[in-house]
């Protein structure tokens, strides 16, 4: 080992890293797979709020929900008042329930 | 005794009914207020709003009551008087308030284990309802929310991990202190008490029970309080109401728990809430940390958080600048809906300037 290192200093400081970075993702795992459902998840629950609970039109709503992580297939079903909403390779809904429940995620 | 003088002393002994204003299904209003002072507080409060940066300081709403009387009002962007805002973590002190009204009722105490009315904390047994509402419950937390989205256990809880089950998942975090013993701010710890709530009140009453408990009593016609898919109330975040209904539970607070002649939340309840967490260390937070409602209070070996406003003053306080300030000494309640979004707002200067355009002789 110490050969190698003396011989390939960099690809040993690479595998070094590497070891480091398959540590710190098994030890995040958890965190790591939900990770990239923050963002559409969260799209879909603020803007259902903030479009039927607080009663704001859908122009001030879609700003009002920006977030620097990009969102794809934003979809409002008007009739329903549910949200589709796409990003990061997930999709998560939100829908209204009723008048004292507002809104919730994957009803 | 003449009979004119007799009526006057009747007069005398009526005035302190009719001098206390009470919202009935409006508030009452009270003289507008006018002058450089008020001019000051809406510079501060109201700069050009930009909705496309989103910098800078951007007030959705601002009202003042004073003596019970509405004496100011201003909306701003989409916001008016009819709008039921999003209150986040203004919901936590909501929540503590419909937990007063069960405490008065004989329905728990405050050293109450909370595994008795949530089995899940068994796994914490010695955690009572009184750690809950210090936030001091040892749970290893991490409330953060934009800047550490994948440590965030509150991200985690609202939209990934926890959505289904809030307080389950809470209650599944490992401990890092004894309960009582630290603070460390979490809403986790906000919503094991809106699920000890419904043991506490039974589950066939607790859908209704912030309502029948405190918003209908108050004459609040028009609140939302979301829920997670079991049905527990989302009470670290997700009450809506509006900022002239926010203020009727400010009124409630700034009279020591009464409304009109009767004593909602017990004294001694309200007393707990506005007294200092002895376990909060100074600048652990921007406030001072009572039962689960911010004070103004030297504490921890800090000063005042707050050094413009009377150490009175309490507030329930909320992510992107949701604020509702109470400070009984000078008969005022304010709430401030705002959705700020880079923590320009400062709650000591809008205090400051809010007391110089309303606060009477009175003020300190």
């Amino acid at each position: 080992m110490s050969s190698f290192m003396r011989r390939r200093p960099f690809s040993a400081l690479l595998l070094v890293l590497l070891l480091a970075l398959v540590g710190w993702v098994w030890h995040e795992r958890v965190a790591l797979m939900a990770f990239p459902d923050i963002i559409s998840a969260y799209t879909a629950k603020e803007y259902c709020s903030c479009r039927y609970v607080m009663g704001n039109d859908t122009e001030y709503c879609l700003s009002y929900v920006k977030q620097w992580l990009p969102t794809s297939g934003f979809y409002d079903d008007v009739t329903n008042k549910r949200i589709t909403v796409s990003g990061m390779g997930r999709t998560n809904r939100a829908a209204w329930i009723g008048e004292r429940q507002g809104c919730r995620l994957n009803p | 005794m003449p009979k004119g003088l007799f009526l006057f002393f009747m007069l005398l002994l009526s005035l302190p009914a009719h001098a206390e204003d009470w919202p009935t299904e409006q508030w009452p209003t009270g003289p507008a207020i006018t002058g450089p002072a008020l001019q000051a507080l809406e510079a501060y409060a109201f700069p050009p709003r930009d909705d496309t940066t989103r910098r800078g300081i951007r007030s959705d709403a601002l009202l003042v009551i004073r003596d019970g009387q509405l004496i100011y009002e201003r909306y701003a962007g989409p916001t008016n008087a009819q709008t039921p805002h999003l209150t986040w973590s203004i919901s936590k002190s909501l929540m503590t308030t419909v937990l007063g009204v069960a405490y008065g009722d004989g329905r728990f105490r405050l050293q109450d284990p909370v595994a008795k009315f949530y089995p899940p904390m068994e796994k914490h047994p010695d955690l009572t309802m009184a750690d809950l509402l210090h936030w001091a419950s040892g749970i290893d937390w991490q409330e953060d929310y934009e800047y550490a989205p994948l440590k965030s256990s509150v991200v985690a809880m609202l939209y990934t991990r926890g959505r289904q089950d809030m307080a389950a998942f809470t209650a599944d975090h490992d401990t890092y202190a004894a309960p009582g013993q630290a603070f460390r701010y979490s809403s986790g710890d906000s919503n094991l008490l809106s699920a000890a709530l419904k043991t506490i009140v039974g589950p066939d009453r607790y859908a209704d029970y912030p309502w029948t408990a405190l918003f209908e009593p108050l004459g609040i016609r028009r609140a939302i309080w979301e829920t997670d898919a079991t049905g527990t109330f989302v009470a670290s975040s997700y009450a809506y109401l509006t900022a002239r209904d926010l203020a009727r539970i400010g009124l409630l607070m700034a009279r020591d728990g009464r409304w009109g002649d009767k004593q909602l939340l017990p004294k001694d309840w309200v007393a707990f809430n506005r007294e200092p967490f002895i376990g909060y260390r100074a600048n652990q937070d921007e406030a001072v940390p009572g039962g689960h409602w911010w004070l103004n209070r030297a504490a921890g070996g800090g000063a005042r958080p707050w050094p413009d406003a009377p150490a009175d003053t309490f507030a329930a306080l909320g992510h992107w600048g949701q604020a509702m300030y109470v400070i009984p000494g000078a008969n005022l309640v304010i709430v401030r809906y705002g959705d700020d979004r880079d923590g320009s707002y400062r709650h000591n200067e809008l205090l400051r300037l809010a007391l110089k355009a309303f606060a009477g002789s009175e003020q300190p």
